[in-house]
């Protein structure tokens, strides 16, 4: 029942969002339309059924307006609709159905505009959350810092100081090398050839 | 019953006579049953989804949610949610079903049918529901008129439970389907004596602190026992002339939920 658990959490996930977006949206064009997404990361399908300007979330895959086949990975960058038929294209994802109804579903998602920082004030105060935003942008920030001195100081250590692995230039040179190696190789070939037809020849 | 009696590993329904039926461990008239059934759920009706959260521990929503998804439901389609008492199954029925689609919630007794009407007019829930009091045996309603039927932890409180499921068949459509959640029989042995301590010594006191009705938790956990296991009550469905046939386990066997199709 994993599924179960997974479709409840969510469905109650997504509706306190919508209910959190600054301007109310109107789900009405979508209204009984059902989305049916099967991710590659999951076993089971998530589908997603538009009523009464809430979405519910189910297990259900008959008869479904619109089925879409991706990765969590693809649907990261899916933020465009244009992305639609190229994503399609490339093969990292298969719809079946009708495209407009996906299209919708992404036009909702992308219409979502959530003032955290408001919504946070409105539960413990404004200085408390100017001061925990801040504190957040300043955690946030020497995280990035630390995250990229980290991948640094790995670098130097496995590549200068270890020498476990080569450099990009190293690499290159390493490959040039080996491109050489095979012309030569090739050009003694043919004329190894040449010279053996000629011998035989004679 | 005696707390050694009570202890004794689930039992199985013996072929009673004609006249006489099981309530809980108790062999009575068949005429009696429905009388006594009507007591206990119009005594514990207020406290019945209190009840259901704390003595499941919230996993009846996931068995719900389970039957929705296997119901294959959609827009436009008539379900009957029988014993749908205070109406989980209809609130979601509803809204997938949608403008175009019914949903009737169908209980036996008025108590329970009161609070699932209030509970899902509180929720909104008015445009495609209707609320009718009718014996699962003798159902109000012209031949293949649904969709889909549900009855969760309904049916082992039904004195004629074979006559119940004839009945059911009438109402389908042809390509309808019937999904029945009930409690039914762990699969494991260990489950099963740690699923009939929980039932004999735990469930009737929680009944008796929420409720205050621990009588009514002591049936509950003897009609459990009496209630046919997941291949009888297969059977019993098939002999109903439904097709297609299945059930699926759930949390152990501790609920199963039968799954049969009329063609």
């Amino acid at each position: 029942m994993l599924q179960q658990v997974f479709t409840a959490s969510i469905e109650l996930l997504i509706n306190k969002v919508l209910a959190l977006n600054t301007e109310k949206i109107d789900l009405k064009k979508l209204e009984q339309k059902t989305l049916s997404i099967f991710l590659s990361e999951l076993k089971f399908p998530i589908s997603l059924t538009i009523n009464a300007n809430k979405i519910l979330v189910s297990g259900l895959t008959e008869n479904v307006d619109c089925t879409v086949k991706t990765s969590i990975k693809t649907l990261q960058v899916l933020k465009a609709e244009q992305q639609l038929t190229e994503l399609i294209k490339q093969n990292k994802l298969d719809l079946t159905g009708d495209i407009k109804v996906a299209q919708q579903f992404m036009q909702l998602a992308e219409s979502l505009n959530i003032d955290w920082q408001s919504e946070l004030a409105s539960h413990i105060g404004d200085v408390p959350t100017h001061k925990l935003m801040q504190l957040g942008k300043r955690v946030a920030g020497k995280l990035q810092f630390a995250s990229k001195q980290i991948k640094a100081d790995a670098s130097e250590y496995l590549v200068h100081e270890q020498r476990l692995v080569v450099t990009r230039s190293e690499l290159e040179a390493f490959n040039q090398q080996v491109s050489q190696v095979s012309k030569h190789v090739d050009n003694i070939s043919t004329r190894l050839d040449a010279l053996t037809k000629g011998y035989s020849n004679t | 019953m005696p707390a050694q009696q009570q202890n004794q590993s689930p039992k199985q329904p013996e072929p009673s006579s004609d006249n006489t039926t099981h309530f809980g461990y108790k062999t009575i008239d068949k005429e009696d049953k429905v009388p006594m059934v009507a007591g206990v759920f119009h005594s514990v009706a207020k406290q019945y989804d209190v009840m259901n959260d704390l003595m499941s521990f919230g996993i009846h929503r996931l068995w719900k949610r389970f039957t929705i998804d296997a119901s294959g439901v959609r827009p436009g389609n008539s379900v009957l949610d029988l014993a749908g008492g205070t109406g989980d199954l209809t609130a979601k029925f509803s809204q997938l079903v949608g403008k175009d689609g019914k949903v009737v919630l169908a209980d036996i007794n008025s108590s329970m049918l009161n609070v699932g009407r209030d509970k899902l007019r509180d929720k909104g829930l008015v445009q495609n529901i209707k609320y009718v009091q009718a014996n699962a045996q003798y159902l109000p309603f012209e031949d293949n008129t649904f969709d889909i039927v549900t009855i969760a932890f309904g049916l082992r409180n039904v004195t004629d439970q074979d006559m119940a499921l004839r009945s059911i068949y009438r109402v389908l459509k042809p390509g309808g389907r019937l999904l029945i959640l009930e409690f039914s029989k762990p699969e494991h042995e260990l489950l099963n004596k740690a699923y009939d301590f929980y039932s004999f010594n735990i469930l009737p006191k929680m009944g008796e602190l929420v409720a205050k009705d621990g009588d009514s938790y002591q049936y509950l956990a003897e009609s459990i026992r009496m209630h046919p296991n997941q291949e009888t009550l297969k059977s019993m469905m098939d002999n109903a002339g439904f097709e297609q046939t299945s059930f699926k386990n759930l949390t152990g066997g501790v609920v199963a939920l039968h799954k049969g199709y009329k063609f």
